[in-house]
C-alpha cells in the first residue's frame, strides 16, 4: 500500500513537492485555492524570470505538465482544506471544492500557500489607485506578459518611468520591517525588459539601498551598464499630480540633500510580499505557528526550515517568507523528501 | 506696464536711502543660497520705485527635474563613456589625493551631478571641480571601472562648456598646486607623475603611506617596466635650457600683469 501525502497550494513549491512525490510513487492530493495552478507566477502572467530571463513558462508551465499528467496525483481546482484534525499520528482532513466534501486520511502534510502581493493602496502617500499612471511590478509583470505596455490614463507609450522600491516593506508604518527580497531583482529586470523593448523610455529607480542579493547582481549591472537605467538615492513620500497629466515623485536626494520633486509619465511601485491572509487562516486550522511577520514559522529557521512545529506537517515556498522560485521549488523538494520519510516511519 | 532699470546708486550718491545687500532683509537669509534669490536692485514699474526688497523673488529649492540630454552628452565622450556605471559608493572620493585638501572636491558627487544633468548643482563647484591632479588612484580602486578620474577630465571640459564666465571669474590658481608643478617642469623639463603623487601625500602629511604595499608594489612595477626611470634615462628635453629661459620669462611677465590687475 502507497502512502497518501497532502499538499496544500499548487505554486511552484507545492507542484515540486507534488512532482517528486508522485515519482517516489505516492498517492498526493493537491489542494488548489483558484482554478488553475502555477500560483502567483501564473496568477499575474510573469513573463520572463530572473535570473537568466528565461520565459516563466519553462519553469511554471513545465511545472503544471508534470503534475497533471503525473498519474498519482489528484489535483482539487478551486478547493480548499475545510477541516483538519490529528489521528494519531496521521491526518484527517476534509477537502471542500464545487464537487462536494471528500474526507481522507493523510500520512503527512505539506504546506504551500505561498504569498500575497503587498496591496499598494495600503500605503495612501503612494495614490495607488488614485492615478491611474501608478502601478506596481505585479501589474507590470501582467502588463508586459500580455504585450501592452503603456500608460493607463491614455493608452500612449510612457517616455519617463520611475520605479520605487520597497514599498509595503521596511516601513514600520504599514506594520511590515522585513525586506521582501525579490522586488530589487524584479524592479531592475522589468527596467531592462522596459529599455529593451522602449529605449527611448527613461528609466529611474528610487532606492534606499540595493538589494539585488547573489549572482542577482549581475542583472543590476547590466541594467546600468548595458540599459542605463539611472538609481537616484532616496525614498519617495508622496506621489502627487503635475501638469501635463504626468505624475510627481517627491523625495529627497540623500546624496546631494536637497528635496525634488520630479514629473513622470509612470511610476512603477515595488511592492513586496506578504503572508496574505492564508497564512494565519491555515496556522489556526492545522494547528502550526506564525511568525511575527505574519508568514509561518518553521520549527527552527536555519536547522529545518521545511518543518512546521508540528510533527507531520511540512512547509515550502514564500509562505515561510519572501523568496525567489528556485528556493521555493528547492524547499518543495526538501518537504516532500521529509514528509516521505515521515509516512514511511509510521506507516 | 513700464519697465525702468536704472543706476540708482549713481543717483543717489549725493545721500539718499543706503542701498541694502541683496536678500538682506529675508529672515533665515542663511538658509537660502545666493543663486536662489532674485532682486533687482533698482527696479521702477509704472513709475513706483521697487527696488531692492520690493522685488525679491526667492526661487523654489526644489528640483523639478533631471535632464537627461547632458547625461547622453557626457556618454558620447571618451573620458566620460563610462557614467552610466556608478553607482555612487564613494570609493573614488574616499581614495582622492585631493579631497583631504579640498573637502568640497568629490568626485563621486560630480558624477551624480552629471548623472542627473544637475547643472544647478555643479556650478556651485566651479572653483574647486577642475582641481583633480590625475594621480588615477580613484580609477585603480573603482569597484565599477568607472574611470573617475578620467571622468574628472570630463567634468572640467563640461563645465568649461556651460559656465564659460564663471571660470573666468572664479578659477583660481591653487599656489601650492602651482608650485609643485612648476617646480618640477622648470627642475626636469617633464612632469613626472609618480613625483605628483607623492608630493601630493608629504604634502597632506600622509608619508607612512608611501611605505605600504599598495604604494610599495606600484614601485617595483614601475621599476621593473622601466617607468620609474624614464624621466631619468629621458633627461632634460633637448636645449632644455632655452626653452627654460622662455618659460621663465614667461612667467615672470605673467606676474607683473597679475599683480598689475590686483593693483599689487
Ligand atoms: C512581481 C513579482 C515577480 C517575481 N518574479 C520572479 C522571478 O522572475 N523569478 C523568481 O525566481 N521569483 C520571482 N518572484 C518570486 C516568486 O513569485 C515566488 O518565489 C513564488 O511564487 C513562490 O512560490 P510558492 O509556491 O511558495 O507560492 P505562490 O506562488 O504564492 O503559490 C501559492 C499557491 O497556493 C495557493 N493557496 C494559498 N492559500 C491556499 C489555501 N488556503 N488553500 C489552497 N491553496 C492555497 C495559491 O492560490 C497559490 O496558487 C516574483 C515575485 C513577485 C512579487
Ligand atoms: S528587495 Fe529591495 S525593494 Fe524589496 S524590500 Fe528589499 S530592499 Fe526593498
Ligand atoms: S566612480 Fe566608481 S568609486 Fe566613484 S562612486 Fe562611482 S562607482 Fe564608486
Ligand atoms: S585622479 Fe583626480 S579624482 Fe582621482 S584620486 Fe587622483 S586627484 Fe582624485
Amino acid at each position: 500500500m502507497s502512502e497518501n501525502i497532502l499538499v496544500i497550494g499548487g505554486g511552484p513549491a507545492g507542484l515540486n513537492a507534488a512532482v517528486m512525490l508522485s515519482e517516489l510513487g505516492v498517492n498526493v492530493a493537491l489542494v488548489e485555492r483558484d482554478s488553475f495552478l502555477g500560483g502567483n507566477p501564473k496568477k499575474f502572467k510573469y513573463k520572463f524570470l530572473f535570473p537568466d530571463m528565461q520565459p516563466a513558462d519553462n519553469v511554471i508551465g513545465e511545472l503544471i505538465k508534470k503534475a497533471e499528467s503525473g498519474g498519482n496525483i489528484k489535483v482539487y481546482y478551486s478547493s480548499e482544506v475545510s477541516d483538519f484534525k490529528e489521528n494519531g499520528k496521521k491526518f484527517d482532513a476534509v477537502i471542500k471544492s464545487a464537487s462536494g466534501s471528500e474526507t481522507k486520511t493523510f500520512d503527512s502534510v505539506i504546506v504551500a500557500t505561498g504569498f500575497e502581493h503587498f496591496d499598494p493602496a495600503r500605503d495612501a502617500k503612494y495614490s495607488y489607485q488614485l492615478f491611474d499612471d501608478v502601478i506596481d511590478i505585479k501589474d507590470l509583470e501582467r502588463m508586459m506578459g500580455e504585450n501592452n505596455f503603456v500608460r493607463p490614463s491614455n493608452g500612449k507609450p510612457p517616455k519617463k518611468v520611475a520605479f520605487i522600491l520597497c514599498v509595503g516593506s521596511r516601513d514600520r508604518h504599514v506594520g511590515n520591517q522585513y525586506c521582501s527580497r525579490v522586488c530589487c531583482t524584479v524592479s531592475v529586470k522589468q527596467a531592462i525588459e522596459m529599455r529593451e523593448h522602449f529605449p527611448d523610455c527613461e528609466a529611474y529607480i528610487f532606492y534606499m539601498d540595493i538589494r539585488t542579493y547573489g549572482f542577482f547582481e549581475d542583472l543590476y549591472w547590466k541594467a546600468m551598464e548595458e540599459h542605463d537605467v539611472q538609481i537616484v538615492k532616496g525614498r519617495i513620500a508622496e506621489i502627487t499630480s503635475g501638469p501635463d497629466n504626468t505624475v510627481v515623485c517627491k523625495g529627497e536626494d540623500t546624496l546631494l540633500r536637497g528635496p525634488f520633486e520630479i514629473p513622470f509619465d509612470m511610476v512603477v511601485l515595488a511592492s513586496g510580499m506578504e503572508g496574505g491572509p492564508q497564512s494565519p487562516e491555515i496556522s489556526s486550522k492545522l494547528g502550526i505557528e506564525l511568525d511575527e511577520h505574519g508568514f509561518l514559522k518553521p520549527e527552527n529557521v536555519t536547522l529545518s526550515p521545511f518543518k512546521s512545529n508540528k510533527p507531520g506537517v511540512f512547509l515550502a515556498g514564500a509562505c515561510t517568507g519572501p523568496k525567489a522560485i528556485s528556493d521555493s521549488i528547492t524547499e518543495g523538494a526538501a518537504a516532500a523528501m521529509n514528509a516521505y520519510t515521515y509516512a514511511v516511519k509510521n506507516r | 506696464m513700464a519697465l525702468e532699470k536704472h543706476d540708482k546708486d549713481k543717483e543717489n550718491s549725493g545721500g539718499g536711502r543706503p542701498v541694502a545687500e541683496k536678500g538682506e532683509h529675508i529672515v533665515a537669509r542663511h538658509l537660502i543660497e545666493d543663486d536662489n534669490i532674485k532682486e533687482e536692485k533698482n527696479l521702477v514699474i509704472d513709475g513706483v520705485d521697487v527696488s531692492g526688497r520690493w522685488n525679491t523673488f526667492i526661487i523654489s529649492r526644489v528640483d523639478s527635474d533631471f535632464d537627461r540630454s547632458f547625461f547622453e552628452e557626457i556618454k558620447k565622450t571618451v573620458a566620460g563613456s563610462r557614467i552610466n556605471r556608478c553607482w555612487q559608493c564613494g570609493m573614488c572620493t574616499a581614495s582622492c589625493t585631493v579631497t583631504p585638501l579640498y573637502r568640497r572636491f568629490n568626485p563621486r558627487a560630480f558624477i551624480y551631478m552629471m548623472q542627473l544633468g544637475n547643472l544647478k548643482e555643479l556650478k556651485k563647484y566651479i572653483d574647486v571641480a577642475w582641481r583633480c591632479v590625475g594621480c588615477y588612484k580613484c580609477s585603480q580602486r573603482c569597484p565599477k571601472q568607472v574611470n573617475p578620474a578620467e571622468m574628472m577630465e570630463a567634468l572640467a571640459l563640461v563645465i568649461k562648456k556651460y559656465f564659460p564666465e564663471e571660470v573666468k571669474t572664479k578659477l583660481k590658481l591653487d599656489e601650492e598646486v602651482k608650485k609643485i608643478y612648476e617646480d618640477m617642469i622648470i627642475g626636469h623639463g617633464r612632469l613626472d607623475l609618480a613625483k605628483l603623487h607623492t608630493s601630493a601625500m608629504q604634502k597632506s602629511g600622509r608619508t607612512k603611506e608611501l611605505l605600504g604595499k599598495i604604494e610599495r608594489d606600484t614601485i617595483f612595477k614601475m621599476a621593473k617596466d622601466g617607468r620609474a626611470f624614464s624621466i631619468l634615462r629621458l633627461g632634460k628635453p633637448h636645449n632644455w635650457s632655452r626653452s627654460k629661459e622662455a618659460i621663465e620669462n614667461y612667467l615672470r611677465k605673467l606676474n607683473t600683469i597679475e599683480n598689475g590687475e590686483a593693483g599689487v
